[in-house]
């Protein structure tokens, strides 16, 4: 097993600083939903991780801590998450993009 | 060299990879994009083999965005860890043999010039210190010296990561790394030193923990090399294997590094500032109005 970030939607959609998509190294790896946070009556979207990207170095952890004060990400077993988001399923629109979190099967 | 490269060949769509549709269908290509709407189009940079958190692979993926002109863009690079990350990217990719990698870009932009005249087409070398500094140091002065026009970005990670951990031209004076056990016994070469003395039409040292100032640093040299001179770049960016700093704090490394010895620095000559105020409306370049008569006294 091996740690991915997670990203608290509750706390991302109520800021939506976006700092974490500028400062992962890996691409597309922390995409950002622009409905994801609206559907939940929240002002803004939220950010994401597509997992079959992420290295887990958590660099996004230090930047949503230190630099954005919002304490949103933390790094978690991708066997605990319930849902995740990945690449095959992320969808790319006009603004934005949108992805299907389902649970990611681990061998 | 034109949009149409990336295209497909009519009825060959559905058999393509999701990653190259994506990159076809919601690409930067032919769009301005900016490091603030990053995560929410594809980029050109793919999934690659460098290390975790890695500041270097962070540097390349604000680079790539930054580009003016991505299709029209070609990079070049050496042996090093960066080509690793810069060959995973949807523009083409040169590969110069070890130190080669400016006189390879001379000959490259010259030819693109012959080819395609006025149209705007961009080299972009991106290099570490070992390949720039040290085995390419004659070809990346002379190419400065006869004023050939593209941009030279160096990736500096003051150590040759990819080989187990040397010194450098580029390493601290005393540092100590893993095949240097004893310390450095010279000074960091003044690369920003030379380059200004070789006559670069824009110079500037600059560090990934500013997104924003990373992109308009790369879009003013591109735009600069097309038509001026020879503009340079060095970026500090860390190694965290040699230089053992955790994956989480590189940003604070890098942070550290900024306010200590790799300060924001920007030379820009007269005729680069002109030319960015009257071709692509650089606010801060216009000339700036003449300041009203102070009120006199009551």
């Amino acid at each position: 097993m091996y740690l991915v970030a997670d990203i608290d939607v509750d706390i991302c959609a109520a800021t939506s600083c976006k700092l974490c998509t500028q400062y992962c190294p890996e691409a597309n790896t922390i995409n950002y939903d622009d409905n994801a946070g609206k559907d939940k009556g929240h002002k803004y979207g939220s950010a994401y991780v597509a997992v079959d990207r992420c290295k887990g170095c958590a660099q996004c952890v230090w930047v949503c801590d230190n630099m954005a004060k919002h304490h949103a990400i933390k790094m978690t077993m991708i066997d605990q998450l319930p849902k995740a988001a990945i690449t095959d399923r992320i969808t790319y629109l006009d603004k934005g993009t949108k992805a299907i979190a389902a649970p990611v099967e681990v061998a | 060299m034109s949009l149409d490269y990336v295209k497909f060949s009519p009825g060959f769509d559905k058999f393509m990879p999701k990653e190259y549709r994506d990159m076809v269908e919601h690409g930067p290509f032919g769009k301005k994009t900016t490091v603030s709407q990053m995560g929410s189009f594809k980029e050109i940079l793919e999934e690659h083999p460098m290390c975790a958190g890695c500041a270097m692979t962070l540097f390349i993926r604000l680079a790539m965005i930054s580009f003016p002109n991505p299709e029209d863009t070609i990079t070049v690079g050496t042996a090093g860890c960066g080509r690793l990350a810069i060959s995973q990217a949807a523009v083409p990719f040169v590969y110069g043999n070890y130190g080669d990698q400016n006189a390879v870009a001379s000959g490259l932009s010259r030819g693109l010039k012959l080819r395609f005249g006025d149209k705007p087409k961009d080299v972009v070398v991106m290099a570490g210190d070992g390949g720039m500094a040290d085995i390419g140091f004659s070809m990346t002065l002379h190419s400065w010296f006869r004023k050939e026009r593209f941009t030279t970005i160096m990736l500096d990670n003051e150590v040759y990561g990819n080989t187990g951990g040397q010194e450098s031209g580029m390493t601290n004076k005393g540092q100590v790394l893993k095949m240097a056990p004893l310390g450095k016994k010279f000074e960091k070469m003044d690369m920003i030193g030379m380059a200004k003395l070789a006559g670069c039409a824009y110079v500037a040292t600059v560090v990934p923990n500013n997104p924003r100032r990373v992109e308009s640093v790369i879009k003013k040299a591109v735009l600069i090399a097309r038509e001026i001179g020879p503009t340079y770049i060095q970026a500090y960016t860390s190694c965290n294997i040699e230089y053992s700093i955790p994956t989480d704090k590189v940003m604070e490394d890098a942070k550290s590094v900024e306010t200590d010895r790799y300060a924001f620095s920007e030379h820009i000559t007269d005729e680069a500032k002109e030319y960015l105020a009257t071709r692509y409306g650089f606010k801060e370049y216009l000339p700036k109005p003449a300041t009203a008569a102070a009120l006199p006294k009551a």
